[in-house]
């Protein structure tokens, strides 16, 4: 046959898109790090679930690999009691984890050691066969971030990274420790892997509320056009826990509370919620705007850090009448520990659209609550009419909040002044909610199957790119310097309160005050 | 919480029902100083009985199609037991989330009629449906589906019919030849029709269809020349001839019927042959089904005998036309005047 006659491949006249889910094609996945948390809580339950729903094609494998000793029939049992353990909303189900099961394998090997991706590419070979995976190949990288770069030459210098079918590679957070590690690590990808093949992980993006941001905005015509400078006031984003640090004392010494949420997640959630339309729903338009917002926000001089970003560390605190620790107090952290596990940053958007608006970011440890939540607060209208009777007397309201709420219950509820039955015009805030869980009773796919079925589907759109991540670094890396060169009287909160009086006294200055979720 | 009952049932007067309905549990909400309840509804879900439980069990359904798909629910009872001709209650299905506070709530309107007034509830029910939403039909009046329906059950089905976006039925019970015929002259009248029988097929349709999506398998369908469908019934029901008519309508394979014993009633196997390899989907037992092919391969998969509301939230799921469907029936119709 001439190369200019190929055939053309036939449609698949069974398909039927209103009904089934969207169709990924064959694919064998090669985790890294497979005897870590990540793949026992997530991954692989994440992967099951998608197996027990249909939603990844029936050609399909994993292939573990980790330096604890394991043979094929050995991870089975280990991801067994895993998966049976995590699975979150599902029933296990006997008959269909044996079919799974029959789809998992194992390579025991070193990352450091190049005869493991000999076995590994064997392994790939016999299933490529054996499960009719076409080739094509997803490598997650589950390690220690320090073994990416390693990880990811080697693939290139055993020509892992090319094949019969595509390669992509998906890697987890963090992404660098800094600007310069970031884009150093970006090179070394670069080297071995195509920008289109790399598939940075950010769990927050995967959420349904997120994605659901878009939406919102996009699909509907009325909120659009007050979503600007004339009619918002400022914006509040939250990622407060309850929880310390539960054994990750190390890690998180290291990392602290901006690096570990606000340059990633937390960036990436206020990119979505301040980004121009696309102007097609796409993997490239939407990261584009995405990238061209972050690349928007102003990068603070060193001698702004003190008015625009506050840092804060538990100390120890009653809930509930338990004793809690405070951080220096917890196991593996050094008792003069310098480290945030409370950032607050107070961002401005240089654009036409956002020019002169707050974004309060905050994000903390041993919070009173877990909650995540988006507060859009319109100003006032320009001519104060009505006052709403508070315990103090009389005020003029800002009653227009729009909230979204990401987790633990995901919804969306706008504020908004109605009259109070009876004579006399009081008037009283009420709230018009969605509730995701209500609306849509079914339940909704974790951040992790979202994800992965995009990746194998070839969708990039909710993962970060290049650009973003570089460009999230590069807003937050002028604070971490100026942090690293502090020395705080920490602790300032106690656990289980909403943070350092210095994160409220920010807001004050501009006539704001922090939400309480 | 329910009314009493609205005699004449006047959309005007049940409307009003509804009105004082949500102010009472707007009282309740009152009394807790903070938001109770939650009203919603995206469709208005009319539902046609002549079950002897007086619209109970469609009652439950709607209930249950809530969570996903909160709608204005009104349950059409038609009984010659009825004391007067049209009679209304109103009533407001409630739940509450685990662990929150609020309930959401959905209203719901049930209309008993004697059988020689369900033609004339037309006007009612255009008074009561939601204002700007879809309007779907489901009819469960099963005699009214029969070949042997009376003039006024057809008058009193077309009647709904006129304001529906939508008509849902289910002929799992019914002979296949006159309940395509039935479904056929709707469709000709430009009617939207689903069947439940063909809902409660995904299961069997989607890991079918999965396997041609294999790159390693493109342009392989169309050498699949026989179809072979097993079912336990004496005759092919609607559904195995859905099944034959979906997989056959693509390349006009052959298609064979044949009757087995199986783990439960209704479809048990199907069979795909090519010259090169056989592909067999088969009920295994009451909750697995087992695919498997010459070529080696075997996967199982989990099989939930799908009740009503899980069959309705599907397919509430679909407003618009359904084309997957429409080309499966316009074959499985050729197929059953086929048969002998």
């Amino acid at each position: 046959m001439s190369a200019l006659v190929q055939p053309v491949p036939e449609v698949n006249p069974l398909q039927d898109p209103l009904r089934f889910a969207r169709r990924v094609p064959p694919c064998a996945v090669v985790i890294f790090g497979a005897s870590g948390d990540l793949s026992k809580r997530k991954l692989l339950p994440s992967l099951y679930r998608l197996f027990y729903e249909r939603r990844i094609s029936p050609n399909f494998a994993v292939i573990g690999s980790s330096r604890t000793p394991l043979s094929d029939d050995r991870f089975r049992d280990v991801m067994k009691e895993s998966v049976s353990n995590f699975l979150e909303d599902a029933p296990f189900d006997e008959d269909v984890w044996k079919s799974f099961a029959q789809c998992l394998f194992y390579v025991p090997g070193d990352l450091n050691n190049p005869a493991s991706y000999d076995d590994l590419r064997s392994k790939l070979d016999s299933v490529e066969k054996s499960h009719q995976t076409g080739g094509n190949v997803l490598f997650y990288l589950s390690t220690q971030p320090s073994h990416y770069a390693e990880a990811i030459l080697e693939l290139g210098k055993h020509n892992l990274n090319h094949g019969s079918g595509w390669r992509r590679v998906i890697i987890e957070k963090p992404f660098g420790h800094d600007l310069n590690s970031a884009r150093r690590l970006n090179d070394e990808i670069h080297k071995v892997f195509d920008e289109s093949e790399v598939y940075r992980i950010d769990h927050y993006l995967g959420k349904e509320t997120v994605q659901n941001i878009l939406a919102f905005r996009f699909g509907n015509s009325m909120f659009e056009p007050l979503w600007n400078r004339r009619y918002v006031d400022h914006v509040q984003i939250t990622a407060a826990e309850s929880i310390g640090v539960e054994g990750r004392g190390a890690y998180y010494q290291e990392a602290g509370a901006l690096r570990d949420m606000i340059q990633n997640h937390l960036s990436q959630v206020m990119a979505t919620v301040a980004m121009e339309p696309p102007s097609i729903f796409d993997a490239t338009n939407v990261r584009d705007e995405r990238a061209k917002l972050l690349r928007s926000v102003r990068v603070m001089k060193p001698e702004d850090v003190s008015t625009y970003a506050v840092a804060g560390q538990y100390g120890p605190g009653k809930v509930g009448g338990q004793d809690l620790p405070g951080f220096r107090h917890e196991p593996s952290v050094d008792s003069n520990s310098q480290t945030d596990t409370y950032a607050a940053v107070n961002f401005f958007i240089d654009n036409w659209r956002w020019a002169g608006v707050p974004f309060y970011v905050r994000t903390g440890k041993r919070l009173p609550k877990r909650v995540t939540d988006i507060a859009i607060q319109f100003k006032a209208p320009p001519l104060g009419l009505f006052t709403q009777e508070t315990k103090t007397g009389p005020r003029e309201v800002r009653p227009n909040l729009l909230v979204v709420r990401i987790q633990p219950e995901e919804g969306i509820s706008l504020r908004f002044l109605s009259k109070s039955p009876g004579s006399g015009m009081r008037v009283r805030p009420v709230s018009m909610d969605f509730n995701y869980g209500s609306s849509f009773g079914e339940r909704t796919p974790t951040a992790y199957e979202t994800l992965l079925v995009d990746a194998m589907a070839g969708d990039p759109t909710l993962y970060t790119r290049q650009d973003m991540v570089e460009a999230s670094w590069q807003i937050v890396q002028p604070i971490l310097d100026v942090w690293a060169q502090s020395r705080f009287a920490f602790p300032n909160y106690a656990a289980g309160t909403w943070g350092p009086a210095a994160s409220d006294e920010m807001l004050a200055r501009q006539g704001h005050v922090w939400r309480v979720p | 919480m329910s009314s009493a009952v609205i005699f004449p049932a006047q959309p005007e007067q049940i409307l009003k029902g509804l009105g004082k309905l949500w102010t009472s549990l707007g009282e309740e909400e009152k009394q807790h100083g903070k938001p109770t309840v939650l009203r919603a509804c995206a469709m208005t879900l009319i539902v046609a009985t002549d079950e002897a439980d007086g619209g109970f069990s469609a009652s439950q359904t709607i209930s249950e199609l809530m969570r996903e798909h909160p709608s204005r629910g009104i349950v059409l009872s038609v009984s010659g037991q009825a004391e007067k001709s049209l009679e209304a209650r109103v009533l407001a299905q409630c739940w509450k989330p685990f662990g929150k506070a609020q309930q959401i709530c959905c209203e719901q309107i049930e209309i008993t009629a004697r059988p020689e007034s369900w033609p004339n509830v037309g006007p009612t029910l255009i008074g009561l449906t939601a204002a700007d939403l879809p309007v779907i039909f489901w009819c469960r009046h099963q005699a009214a589906l029969s070949p042997h329906a009376t003039d006024d059950q057809k008058a009193g089905l077309e009647a709904v019919m006129n304001i529906a976006t939508k008509i849902i039925i289910d002929t799992s019970a019914l002979q296949a030849k006159p309940a395509f015929d039935l479904i056929a002259s709707w469709q000709g009248q430009g009617r939207v029709v689903a069947d439940l029988e063909w809902t409660r097929l995904t299961p069997w349709r989607e890991p079918l269809a999965h396997i041609f999506d294999n790159v390693a398998r493109a342009n392989v369908f169309s050498k699949f020349h026989t179809i072979e469908i097993a079912h336990t019934d004496e005759r092919p029901t609607p559904s195995a001839l859905y099944v034959a008519g979906w997989l056959s309508a693509p390349n006009g394979a052959k298609v064979k019927f044949s009757r087995e014993q199986g783990p439960d009633a209704g479809l048990y196997r199907i069979t795909l042959q090519s010259d090169a390899e056989t592909i067999e989907f088969e009920r295994s037992s009451r909750d697995c089904m087992t695919l498997r092919s010459t070529n080696g391969r075997e996967r199982k998969y989990n099989y939930e005998n799908a009740g009503l509301a899980a069959l309705m939230t599907e397919e509430l799921s679909v407003l618009g036309p359904d084309g997957a469907f429409n080309a499966a029936f316009d074959r499985a119709r050729e197929l059953v005047h086929e048969l002998k």
